[in-house]
This record gives structure tokens, sequence and C-alpha cells, in this order.
């Protein structure tokens, strides 16, 4: 069996300009990269509003592009689920201040949990929120350990220079630009006629004895984890000590040196 | 449910989400901000995975498979959850290193700047110097206040001289 080449295959159905300018998601990819551009640190007058504005464009343009779910109750959960992950992500990565930073991280990681709990995972969105939660409030703590308790500093208000910015923006375009036309093939089988007969009978095979969406979720989870991945398991407990004896090694070897603080004590 | 858009809508969520980290990643310059991004990049490869999981779920082993079809489907409807859990210890590991390197580098530096280290950059390259630090505006500079009550303690200079901001 042989495997074709990817490159000349994709280099022989490039789309056209016409066809590019056509999609709604090029345009949503556009807007949201200026938004992104627009929201992150900077000295633009009114950017956080002329960037929320351009971010909600966007997320209609995305909208307005994905396939249906078909059902109008599933459809709403996602989108207000994907709403509450993508924006919160959003929020991340603009808040000039870390402790905002955090709660908008905390927010997007239920709305992560949400999409697990949605695709039929639920152990993994109960333990998204356990392992995070904890995660979060150390975070917390080093926030409001480490940073200027007066106000934002000056490296939250500003960020590498408008051309590392730029490029990571552009890069970001891109790879999701990539991502949507490799998926066309899915987008259009997605789009195509998938029939309510042929829909019962793939829920059918989910929920059928041992599937994903069976009733025994975590009975079945624990048997595939404990009998197939047994190793990978032990493996990661001895990673999780590993990160641990690290850690306190690092923690222990960074006291500050003796010669550093007189000098600073003298200036 | 169209479970195909289903997979298709969650593939670029995933994605989106990871853009946003790696976005983050390289543009902040808080370490704490740019560790919150690198989980937030483990966060979309995670979604991604629940998608392939739940599309791939119904793969269960029957009687009459064949043995080709069996074992593919060995890693079929679980796969992509096992990934995940493994993802969470990975990412565990991550933060509680993370967490120790950043505060090593506080100690040794009093600040979470980045462009601290810029010193570790190659010699050919200029240093990375701050132009036109934006002023902070006057409505982020709003702190809540507590009601004064009691009676004022007297102030230790001593405390005063290497704790400023108390």
């Amino acid at each position: 069996m042989t495997v074709p080449l990817a490159i000349p295959a994709l280099l022989a159905d490039l789309p056209t300009v016409k066809e590019i300018c056509s999609c709604n998601s090029f345009w949503a990819i556009l807007v949201g990269s200026l938004a992104v551009w627009v929201l992150l640190p900077n000295r633009i007058p009114y950017g956080k509003t002329i960037g929320g504005v351009l971010a909600i464009v966007a997320s209609g343009l995305f909208a307005s592009d994905w396939p249906l779910l078909g059902n109008w109750t599933d459809q709403a959960v996602f989108w207000l689920l994907a709403g509450i992950t993508l924006g919160a992500a959003v929020g991340t990565i603009c808040s000039r201040s870390p402790v905002y930073s955090a709660i908008w991280f905390a927010l997007s990681l239920l709305g992560t949990a949400g999409l697990f709990f949605f695709n039929g995972a639920q152990f993994l969105g109960v333990a998204t929120i356990v392992v995070y939660a904890g995660a979060i409030v150390v975070t917390f703590l080093f926030v409001i350990m480490l940073s200027q308790p007066e106000g934002h500093s000056a490296y939250d208000r500003i960020t590498w220079g408008w051309f590392p910015k730029t490029f990571s923006v552009l890069a970001a375009a891109t790879m999701v630009a990539v991502l949507t036309f490799l998926l066309g093939n899915l987008r259009t089988e997605a789009a195509g006629s998938f029939s309510s007969e042929s829909a019962a009978e793939y829920q059918a095979r989910l929920t059928a004895q041992g599937a994903v969406l069976d009733q025994d979720h975590m009975a079945n989870l624990g048997r595939h984890l404990f009998a197939e991945h047994l190793i990978s398991v032990e493996v990661a407990g001895t990673l999780l000590l590993v990160a641990l004896v690290g850690a306190v090694a690092i923690a222990i070897q960074g006291r500050p040196r003796l010669a550093r603080r007189i000098e600073e004590a003298l200036r | 449910m169209n479970e195909v858009s289903l997979l298709y809508n969650f593939l670029l969520v995933g994605g989106l989400l990871f853009v946003l980290g790696m976005i983050g990643f390289l543009v902040r310059r808080n370490m704490i901000v740019m560790f919150l991004c690198a989980e937030m990049m483990l966060q979309g490869v995670s979604v991604t995975l629940i998608g392939f999981g739940r599309h791939h779920g119904g793969l269960v082993e029957s009687a009459t498979s064949t043995a080709a079809s069996t074992a593919a489907a060995s890693a079929g409807p679980w796969g992509g959850q096992m990934l995940v859990i493994f993802i969470i210890a990975v990412a565990a590991c991550e933060a509680g290193i993370a967490m120790a390197l950043v505060l090593m580098l506080y100690r040794q530096s009093g600040t979470l700047d980045a462009a601290y280290w810029q010193d570790l950059r190659e010699e050919t390259l200029p240093p990375f110097v701050d132009r036109e630090v934006p002023e902070e505006r006057q409505e982020d500079r709003v702190w809540p206040r507590l009601t004064p009550s009691g009676v004022e303690p007297p102030i230790d200079p001593d405390e005063l001289l290497h704790r400023p901001r108390v």
C-alpha cells in the first residue's frame, strides 16, 4: 500500500481568488486576527472597544461558515460553549493584569470542560475542572506573591514591539487558514447528505456496549486505561515523581545571590 | 446530530484555542501569563483529541469483525480520551516545573519580565530596548478600598525601609 504524497494533491486543488473571497472563513480569520492584534497590549486609543467589535464580527462570520449540527438545542449549546472558550482565551492573552489573565483562563477551562461534556467525555470534563482548579489557585498565589501590587507593571502594558506581534498574529492566521483549507473535504461531507437514518445508525453505534456514549462510561474508561495502557500509567506516575523532585531541586537552588542583594541594598 | 460537522467544529475550536495560546506565548512578556498560554495550547490539543475520540467512538470490536479491523479498532473508541488523560498528567508536571522556574527567576531578578533575561541572546543580535512605554490609564488605576476603622497602629520605621509598599 503506497501513501500518495500530499503536496501535489494539495497544489492540484488550490482555491482560486474568487473562491477565497467568497469564503466567510477567510474574512473571519482576517477580521479575527485584526481583532487580536488590536486587543493585545498597545497604545491604540479605544483599542478594547474596536477589538471587541471586531472579535464579535469575526465570531459571527465563523458561525455562519461552520456546518450546522442539525439540532437547534445542540447547536445553541455548542455555540455558547465555544464562544465562552474562545472569548475567554482572547481575554487571557489580552488582559493587562495577570490576575485578570488567570480569571479569564479559568473561565476558558470551564468552557473546555463543557465541550468535553458535550462530546460525551464525562470523566475528562470533571478531571479538567479538578486538576486545573488547583493549578489556577496556585497561579493566583504566585501572581499575588510576585507581581507588582501597586498597579500594572510596564512589561504588562507593552509587548516585544510591533514586529513580533504582527508576525505572530500572521503566523497564527496562516495556521488556522491552512487548517480550514485542509478540512475542506470534511466540510463538504458534513454539509452533504447526512440523512436521519444514517444519523440514527451512528448514534446506535456510539451508544453500543463498550462505545464512548455507553451508559457505563467510567467502567469502560477504567477498564481500557488499566488493561491496555497499564505501562503508560506507570510511566506517567514516574514522570510526576521526577517532576516533583526536579521542582524541589530547582526551588532550593534558586536562593538569591548574597552579593547581588548587598549590591542592591547599597545602591 | 450530524457527527461529521461536530468533528469539523471541534477541530476548528481546538485549532483556534491552540493558535490563541501560541500568540499569547509569543507576544506577552509576563512569565506567568506565558505559562498560562502554554497550558492553553495543551487545552486546544485536548479539544481536538476529544473530538476525534467521539468521532471514532463507535469502533467497538464485534465478534464478526476480521482480524485487521479488530487491530484498528483496539485503539478506536477510547484512544483519544486516553491521550487526553496523559496530556493532563504531563501538564501537571509542566506546571510544577514551570512554577519552580518562575520562582527562581523572580528571586534572581525581582521581576516577571522575560526581557530581563535577554542577555541570553545571540552575540550578533542587537539588544531589545523598550521604547515609548504607554502611560497607565486612569481607569486602570482604581483599586478597591476598605472603610478605615479602629486606631492606626504605630508604624515601625524599619518596616518602611525594607517593605516600602506596606
